[in-house]
């Protein structure tokens, strides 16, 4: 059973004609036609063109239809001999579809791989003197044998936070830098 | 009920035949172009009103269905299935058809532009005596009358009108939706009794 709702008036419309809608939808369908002689005039127009079409267009003579199945098996078996060559080629080669499913992912692993790699290479250059200044002060217990150092990077911002705790002193050329 | 029982018999049998395709067996797929070639031809002849066209795109859409049957699932009905690839190889040829052809044959712009969706159906010629016209010229009234429409227009009337196919296996033939079919049958029929109407009130 045909079953659906009909949101445009085209879509109504073409239900009426063909008798797909009842209850509610009709009733409302119906009562917002202004014009409801003019309407089913037109559904019998619709009515009639169809059965004009149907007896017009419905019986095409097909003749010779044997010889358009001769034909038709004729071009099949040409097409497949055509074809079958090609098919057992793709098939000799040795870049099979799943070889190379297989080829791409190994290259991508090994991409990411060599990706991971270089991204954790730490660059020394790029680090802060400060840093490097006040983790040797940390490590010497006896000037400052509290200190506790955190270091907060952001690589993409370019921006390092050095919090410090305990320090007893700074680098003689602290301030210099 | 035996009416039921006939057709659900002859829808295994067809499932059969379709089956025994998958499996490479010419002779069955034979059988399906035998049962399909006369509704196929008609279809397409009433599309492209040319005989000659008609049997190549007919035998272009058999030899499509031939090499693409083995992807043929069975979701839908086997005919709904070939009247897809007949309407994709006939639509497509109407186009390209179209594009080399030096006048323009169809505009659904043009057409929708045309037509007033609340309009009373007006014959634009005087009204002729059915009796007196010749079965020929009717039919050349209808062919003339469906040039005018666009391929996909031309389509679902035809589908509707002619084969008595649902909404929903028009659409699932066209592969759009429910609503866009209900739609151009809405126009299409709207056209159609424009240009026809002096010939269907004389019958």
């Amino acid at each position: 059973m045909f079953m659906k709702t009909f949101k445009t008036f085209e879509e109504k419309w073409t239900a009426w004609l063909d008798d797909q809608l009842t209850g509610k939808e009709l009733e409302d369908f119906e009562a917002s036609l202004p014009d409801k002689e003019a309407a089913e005039a037109e559904k019998r127009d619709a009515t009639k063109l169809g059965a004009l079409l149907k007896q017009e267009l419905g019986a095409q003579p097909f003749s010779n239809e044997e010889f358009f199945n001769h034909q038709l098996r004729e071009r099949i078996a040409r097409e497949d001999a055509q074809d079958r060559p090609r098919r057992a080629g793709a098939r000799s080669t040795w870049w099979t579809v799943p070889r190379l499913v297989w080829t791409g992912a190994v290259s991508l692993a090994l991409f990411m791989i060599c990706a991971v790699v270089v991204m954790r290479e730490k660059t020394p250059s790029e680090r802060s003197e400060y840093l490097t200044q006040i983790l040797n002060m940390r490590v010497d217990p006896v000037v400052s044998p509290n200190a506790t150092v955190s270091v907060f990077e952001t690589q993409g911002d370019r921006v390092t936070v050095i919090w410090t705790e305990g320090l007893q002193t700074l680098p003689s050329d602290y301030a210099a830098k | 009920m035996q009416t039921e029982t006939t057709l659900a018999q002859a829808d295994v049998s067809e499932l059969d035949l379709v089956k025994r395709c998958q499996a490479g067996e010419t002779e069955a797929f034979d059988e399906l172009v035998t049962r399909y070639r006369t509704r196929i031809f008609a279809m397409i002849y009433n599309m492209v009103h040319n005989e000659q066209d008609a049997w190549d795109l007919a035998q272009d859409s058999f030899v499509k269905a031939w090499k693409s049957i083995k992807r043929f699932r069975g979701r839908s009905s086997f005919y709904t299935w070939i009247y897809r690839i007949v309407m994709n190889v006939t639509i497509d040829w109407l186009r390209k058809k179209q594009v080399k052809g030096a006048g323009v044959e169809f505009d659904d712009a043009i057409q929708l532009r045309e037509v007033n969706p609340a309009s009373k159906t007006l014959p634009k010629a005087e009204p002729l005596p059915y009796e007196r016209m010749e079965r020929t010229e009717v039919r050349a009234r209808i062919d003339n009358a469906i040039t005018q429409l666009s391929p996909e227009h031309r389509a679902v009337i035809l589908m509707k009108e002619t084969e008595g196919m649902q909404y929903h296996e028009i659409a699932e033939a066209l592969g759009c939706s429910i609503g866009t079919v209900m739609s151009r049958l809405f126009y299409a029929r709207k056209k159609l009794q424009n240009l026809l109407k002096d010939v269907y009130e004389n019958i």
